[in-house]
């Protein structure tokens, strides 16, 4: 019985198709990346969150105008939920506006309001070097032309001026969102600029958004190789660099879930191949070092550097293996982090329990399935629900997602860390890896477990239903 | 009060049918608020002389909904008609059918809806395209609908397709379909065709308007018929319309017909070859 019905899940038994225990003997996947089943309290966001939240928004000159009523607004703009940090003095998501549509606004049109909202914009903080346009669902239903506005708007102020048509009820999850990013910024920006010179070991880190910093420490790993980043696409990312993103010899994809579709089309039309990586834990690290090192020729180097990193990292990471070993963790992340991670945990002598995604597709969940041991439950865009009754049952010893799980976790006495947002990171690479342990080690050895007492209450304030 | 909406294929002389008729009623001695729900907001300038006024949506757009004031959206006509406009936006931006929407909203927050009034008349635009245009249909709003058409095929397609809206409608607002007038356009056999529709789709023809120059010459001097020449043949055709809606106790859900059916009608009485 490879795919599993939770108890919490009779009455919508289409949901026992997303919820699987790997037996390594099938060839099974759950069922992932389709609409959400009529009573599935989902978790999952929308269009419009994975375009402008996730991909769009960490680009840090420019205004980032969202077109619609004010609410669709603040949690895209990083409000605690995704740390992208940026160089601009610690203020780093910036240049957040929003039209703040009106009732008379979406009566009589809002194309002028943006217009006007998008001059405004750009009077109050000349220094951008462009404004990228988010429509909301309103903006789809009342069929505003934000691409003929940016056009006009564009020519009035002189800076790249880009739409976005990521309406929020285009897709199943955010998942489409990332691809209209990838497609938008591709159409509209990449290819745009040509760099001041170029070398012959030019490369771009694709799909990393440098939350909590992730990505300073992982580029100075690379430009000690002697390769020059050209572009990280978004984290931390000037839209001149993005521009100029066609003139890298190699594209590293590190998220891939929201990056493929960018990756292909530059491979399409300038040629440029991509690899694949993974920059959690020493062993996914080092390999992605070596695979850049084999396609530029700088084998030893890269050895060098990895050598000169292990011996850094292995006997701190060596001491937290010992502490952790035998724990059992629950991952639950977005997608692809799901599956980096079974790895890196697996290093810190932490086996993978179960494992969930929110906007996974098949490729996820496969890669999930190759890295997790038989009877791990795989779930494909838990609700709640269905996390309370795998956490009671299975009571790993730490759950790893995000914000909206962590006072269910809490509530069940069950250790909680933020992998979405982190503890306190940058969690990539070798040095990030270090303080990913130390958050994990904080997390799992608090006093605060001891003081709770497991099977008191559940997440309803009921009692006695969670044993300990 | 009775709430009574007005539907039918543009063009067909909905708001010019409207008009006649308030301006008969109120000849009668009856109470009436017309409002136009088109954003061309042409449905009372007839019954005001020809004079624009300010529409509830112009009013939202310049003042904020909180300062709209029903005096400077109602305006007295002919008759002591209660005239008011939805108004919208220009054609090809915004949203139209929210306009309808928000436009209604807002009179019935100032109060335009008062016990004195005997007859609430909607002239609503065109097709019911979208759900905005079906907002009088709506729970507390008309309880009646009168659908304007003539003998062609068009006209006819309109009518059957509004008759689907209501038929949607029926169960949750109670709104009933009163019947089919006939705004002649002079095709042959037209009282025969129009008789025989409405039959099918399960309602009555309530009246035939015959065709007659004079509604445009009222119209070029911005007059009702009713207004322009009372004496006249024509201002007696709209008195008749007029008594059978006061008159008219056949409300029903309507039974739309496919368009095949509709297609054998025309044939039968020899509209379409």
């Amino acid at each position: 019985m490879p795919l599993r019905l939770l108890d919490c899940d009779r009455s919508i038994p289409e949901r026992g198709k997303h919820t699987y225990i790997k037996d390594s003997s099938e060839d099974i996947l759950p069922l992932s990346n389709i609409q959400t089943t009529p009573g599935d309290f989902t978790e999952r966001g929308c269009t419009y969150a994975g375009c402008m939240g996730v991909v769009g928004g960490p680009v840090k000159d420019v205004i980032h105008l969202v077109h619609g009523p004010i609410g669709c607004a603040y949690w895209t703009w990083g409000g605690g939920t995704r740390p992208n940090l940026s160089d601009n003095s610690n203020f780093h998501r910036k240049y957040c506006f929003s039209t703040d549509m009106q009732e008379d606004n979406i009566i009589f049109g809002g194309e002028d309001r943006l217009y006007k909202s998008i001059i405004e914009a750009y009077e109050a903080f000349p220094e951008v070097r462009g404004v990228f346009v988010y429509a909301t669902c309103a903006i789809g239903l009342i069929g505003d032309d934000i691409g003929a506005v940016c056009r006009r708007a564009e020519n009035e102020i002189g800076i790249r001026v880009v739409p976005f048509n990521c309406e929020g009820f285009r897709g199943c999850s955010q998942s489409l969102g990332h691809h209209i990013a990838n497609d938008v910024l591709f159409e509209y920006v990449v290819g745009t600029k040509e760099p001041e010179y170029t070398t012959d070991f030019d490369m771009n880190i694709i799909g990393d958004y440098n939350i909590q910093g992730d990505l300073w420490v992982i580029k100075p790993l690379f430009e000690r190789m002697g390769i020059r980043i050209l572009c990280t696409f978004t984290g931390n990312s000037s839209i001149d660099e993005i521009a100029q993103a066609h003139r890298a010899k190699l594209n590293l994809m590190h998220c891939q879930r929201s990056t493929p579709y960018i990756c292909e089309l530059i491979k399409k039309k300038y040629g440029i191949p991509y690899i694949r990586a993974s920059l959690f834990g020493i062993e996914q690290t080092s390999k992605a070092l070596r695979d850049v090192a084999t396609f530029f020729g700088l084998e030893d180097k890269a050895e060098e550097i990895i050598d000169d990193e292990i011996s850094k990292v292995a006997p701190e990471i060596e001491e937290y293996r010992k502490k952790f070993e035998g724990k059992r963790i629950f991952i639950y992340q977005g997608a692809p982090r799901a599956w980096h991670w079974v790895k890196m945990f697996r290093e810190m002598g932490i086996e993978t329990i179960a494992a969930a995604t929110t906007f996974g597709h098949e490729e996820d969940y496969a890669k999930i399935c190759e890295r997790v041991k038989d009877g791990t439950i795989i779930i494909d865009n838990p609700n709640s629900v269905e996390l309370e009754e795998i956490l009671i049952e299975l009571k790993p010893d730490i759950f790893v997602s995000g914000l909206k799980e962590k006072y269910l976790s809490y509530k069940l006495g069950i250790p909680f860390m933020n992998g979405h947002a982190y503890e306190k990171g940058p969690c990539a690479v070798y040095s990030g890896f270090l303080n990913f342990a130390r958050d994990i080690e904080k997390t799992l050895f608090s006093p605060i477990w001891g003081m709770i007492k497991k099977g008191d209450v559940n997440s309803h304030g009921e009692l006695g239903r969670c044993e300990a | 009060m009775r709430q009574i909406a007005i539907y039918g294929k543009g063009g067909i002389g909905k708001s010019t049918t409207t008009q006649n008729l308030t301006a008969a009623l109120s000849v009668m001695g009856k109470h009436i608020l017309q409002i136009g729900c088109d954003p061309k907001a042409d449905s009372t300038r007839m019954l005001m002389g020809g004079r624009r006024q300010a529409s509830v949506l112009d009013a939202l757009r310049e003042v904020g909904a909180e300062n709209v004031k029903l005096e400077d959206v109602m305006q007295i006509g002919f008759g002591g008609i209660k005239c008011v406009e939805a108004g919208g936006p220009e054609p090809g931006v915004g949203c139209a059918g929210r306009g309808i929407i928000t436009a209604i909203n807002l009179l019935e927050e100032d109060g335009a809806y008062t016990d004195d009034l005997d007859f609430v008349f909607y002239d609503v635009l065109g097709d019911v395209v979208c759900g905005g245009f079906a907002m009088p249909m709506r729970e507390g709003k008309a309880r009646e609908i009168y659908i304007v058409a003539s003998g062609e095929l068009m006209a006819l397609y309109a009518a059957n397709n509004i008759c689907k809206g209501i038929v949607r409608f029926a169960e949750r607002s109670g709104i009933r379909l009163g019947g089919i007038i006939c705004n002649s356009r002079d095709v042959e056999n037209e009282l025969g065709l129009l008789t025989a529709f409405s039959s099918a789709i399960g309602t009555h023809l309530v009246h035939f308007i015959p065709r007659d120059k004079i509604v445009q010459r009222a119209e070029i001097n911005k007059k009702t018929v009713i207004e322009y020449d009372p004496g006249s043949n024509q201002a007696e055709e709209y008195s008749k319309l007029a008594k059978s809606i006061i008159e008219n106790d056949g409300f029903v859900i309507p039974t739309p017909i496919t368009y095949e059916k509709l297609e054998e009608l025309m044939i039968d009485f020899g509209a379409i070859e």
